[in-house]
């Protein structure tokens, strides 16, 4: 036994010797380490190969990590130096945990200050005026449709101006229609529920909340209205997937991005998705030629709008090399990183001046220009979700997506369904603004009025 | 006999039908690494067009024929990391885990059933509770982004010390006893006549404590920074990304991570087996 023991004693030592041994990551004199939680995307080696060409000093590791991983990390001071926030609520949830650092001078001093990107996604970059991230890109829906597909069931392709009336009945003419092709097509890919709804939501002029944040506006005509609408898609008009039908068709468990590969599978007709779907296209040739891309539908008399964000990236305020870091957001701006964007079709650069019309995005799977125009337009017209200084958006988030899913099987109203989830919004922000202090001087610095315990009387 | 036979039959067709539905997921895994992408979300099962081009993508010999770029996945490394940590945690919990069953089930000492009651309280400690302090411990110790880090504090188990103090506990005293009267010492005592005696028990704890560090995933995520330290579970993580999931390859990826896994279970099935049977039914 005492032998058995000793030779996996001696095999563990040969083994360990050897990982230690050809280990291909090891500590160079004179560069500088920094790693950047992102996606382990592709194309992130090839956007770090051209910053260390810039800056042959800093080395940047990509570290794949996930939320929970930061969140650990974070909490012990050994997060990553350069952190990617794919939305504003996570961005909201870090700066309240003190996890990354204020940009503003630094950003303004640097050039890339929230000036150096488009209007309309400035406020995603910022906490109550003050910026804690610089985009990687930035990205607002179109809808992307299959030419072959509307061909195949003789439906004229969606025109600039497009409504949701038109939108409903361009789904229906592809569900009613028999195809050419005998093939059966689904009208819309349901890739993603809330943001399916967000944009329906932004389109009808609804918000999250009201009075400076202290109140849930989920509970107002115009959200009632897009979720009712969601809904009517799913189960009225069946031009959207219901949860159960994906299921039955997919091999994913169920729709999420499950429904990007069905639209690339050329089985849906229309998608509501960003420009950065082109990163995936080109693994699915037969597309080349075939996509379309429209503005979102536009909702009443309302302007065609939806939501507009950014996956941006933010410093560690723990940070050990916050100089390098800084370089790093630096060269988010710059047209060497702008253009890598632009040629992988991963949303919008984060420099508008290399996306002021739809000719300068042209790409070798899309080569015209009003595809990519759409998404240039998109993000001048979107609007950013709004939040409340007084609740975690990732919460309120959560609550939403547990009512799309009771809509979604049909176990709530879409009207019950606002309304119980703006209810627990107000009660918690009532809740909390009761026990904290800080969230009553934040009160009264908001609203302008003393808080009182009955404010919401 | 009749009625014996439709028994039988019955079982049968019953265990055959759940052990179709148990190995559906499996099935369904190993089709999906031979479709190309365009067929990955079909729920077919099986591929319209087989291809393997999928594999060696995936061991980074060949471009993703869709893109046209290397995956970057270091296959073989993640491969070999995941083996060696295995072997390491395997090796040292089943030694400390043997030392510190033999001391609480054949040693006589004061408090000795407190202290293992209060060891084995610790399993009822959900590992995310203490997620954090033992991270920090490891800052500390300055383990992390290392293999150490991820073999040290998996080289200590309260579920293994259990598991073979109940073996243990199943050897007459008598042979302890016959060894002390010829002069033995505990270390021979426990290495001479314990040890080989406990081979069962040690067998099924190694079989379980490897199969559950090959499949760790939440310890080394967040423990290791560097890819090349890796391990197989962290490595498909990289095949989700905002690009996309390229559900082939996390097919072809997992078959080929689970492969050694099976061979380990079908070979030692009987041993796995008994150290499930310990570990639930003797309390």
């Amino acid at each position: 036994m005492k032998y058995l023991f000793g030779g996996v004693l001696a095999l563990f030592l040969i083994l360990y010797s050897v990982a230690l041994l050809t280990r291909d990551h090891k500590e160079q004199p004179g560069i500088t380490s920094i790693r950047w939680c992102t996606d382990a995307n592709p194309a992130r080696t090839v956007q770090i190969a051209a910053f260390t060409r810039l800056n042959p000093t800093i080395e940047v590791v990509l570290d794949p990590g996930a939320r929970q991983k930061l969140i650990v990390q974070c909490a012990t001071g050994t997060g990553p130096d350069v952190i990617d926030m794919f939305n504003r609520e996570e961005m909201v949830d870090y700066v309240a945990s003190g996890i990354v650092l204020d940009l503003t001078e630094i950003a303004r001093a640097k050039g890339f200050a929230t000036e150096n990107t488009y209007p309309a996604v400035r406020e995603a970059l910022t906490v109550e005026g003050r910026q804690y991230r610089f985009p990687c890109n930035v990205g607002a829906y179109g809808v992307i449709y299959n030419r072959a597909i509307f061909d195949d069931h003789g439906v004229p392709y969606p025109d600039e101006n497009w409504t949701y009336e038109q939108f409903v009945a361009a789904g229906r003419r592809i569900l009613d229609t028999p195809s050419k092709s005998g093939e059966k097509h689904i009208p819309v890919a349901n890739w993603n529920s809330r943001l399916f709804f967000l944009d329906l939501l932004v389109g009808n002029g609804g918000q999250f909340f009201q009075d400076h944040g202290t109140r849930s506006a989920l509970d107002s005509p115009e959200a009632i209205e897009a979720m009712r609408m969601y809904h009517a898609l799913m189960h009225e008009e069946h031009v959207l997937t219901t949860p159960a039908e994906a299921s039955a068709m997919g091999s994913q468990g169920g729709w999420g991005a499950g429904g990007i590969n069905w639209f690339s599978a050329e089985r849906a007709a229309m998608i509501f998705i960003g420009r950065w779907y082109l990163c995936q296209a080109p693994g699915y040739p037969a597309l080349k030629g075939k996509l379309g891309a429209a503005r979102l539908p536009r909702i009443g008399n309302r302007a065609s709008t939806g939501l507009c964000g950014a996956r941006a990236a933010g410093i560690n305020i723990k940070s050990r090399h916050r100089a390098e870091a800084v370089k790093f957001l630096q060269y988010l701006a710059t047209s060497e990183y702008g253009e890598l964007i632009v040629r992988d079709g991963d949303s919008l650069p984060p420099n508008p001046a290399l996306a002021q019309t739809g000719n300068a995005l042209t790409n070798a799977f899309v080569g015209d220009p009003a595809f990519h125009q759409i998404f240039i337009d998109a993000v001048n017209a979107g609007r950013v979700l709004d939040s409340s200084p007084f609740i975690s958006p990732t919460q309120v988030m959560r609550w939403l997506d547990e009512r799309i899913g009771l809509v979604e099987n049909q176990r709530l109203t879409p009207e019950a369904a606002m309304r119980s989830l703006a209810k627990e919004v107000n009660e918690t922000i009532r809740g909390s603004l009761e026990r904290r202090p800080d969230l009553q001087r934040k009160y009264q610095k908001v609203t302008g009025n003393a808080y009182r315990s009955d404010w919401w009387k | 006999m009749k009625r014996a036979r439709r028994g039988f039959l019955m079982r049968f067709a019953l265990l055959s039908v759940l052990g179709m539905l148990i190995s559906m997921p499996f099935f369904w895994m190993l089709s999906s690494s031979f479709k190309p992408r365009v067929e990955a979300e079909n729920a077919d099962i099986l591929p319209e067009q087989p291809t393997v081009q999928n594999y060696p993508v995936v061991l980074d010999l060949k471009p993703d024929p869709s893109t046209r770029r290397f995956l970057g996945m270091r296959y073989g490394r993640w491969y070999f990391n995941t083996f060696f940590v295995a072997v390491g945690i395997t090796f040292l919990q089943v030694l400390t885990s043997s030392m510190a069953a033999y001391a609480f089930s054949r040693m006589r000492w004061r408090g000795r059933d407190t202290v293992f009651i209060l060891y084995l309280s610790t399993m009822m400690i959900p590992g995310v509770v203490t997620m954090i302090p033992n991270f920090q411990v490891m800052v500390w110790l300055g383990f992390v982004n290392t293999y150490h880090g991820l073999i040290i504090p998996a080289a200590f188990s309260a579920f293994g010390t259990f598991l073979l103090r109940q073996f243990m506990l199943s050897v007459p005293p008598a042979l302890d006893e016959a060894a002390q009267i010829d002069g033995a010492s505990h270390w021979q005592i426990f290495w001479e006549v314990i040890m080989p005696l406990a081979r069962p028990g040690l067998i099924a704890l190694a079989i379980l404590t490897f199969l559950g560090s090959y499949q760790s995933f939440f310890w080394p995520l967040v423990m290791l920074n560097s890819q090349d330290l890796f391990s197989m579970p962290l490595g498909l993580l990289t095949l989700d990304s905002s690009y996309g999931r390229q559900t082939e390859m996390i097919m072809a990826a997992a078959a080929m991570a689970t492969a050694p896994l099976i061979v380990i279970f079908v070979i030692f099935q009987k041993f796995v087996v008994k150290g499930l049977q310990l570990g639930g039914v003797k309390g």
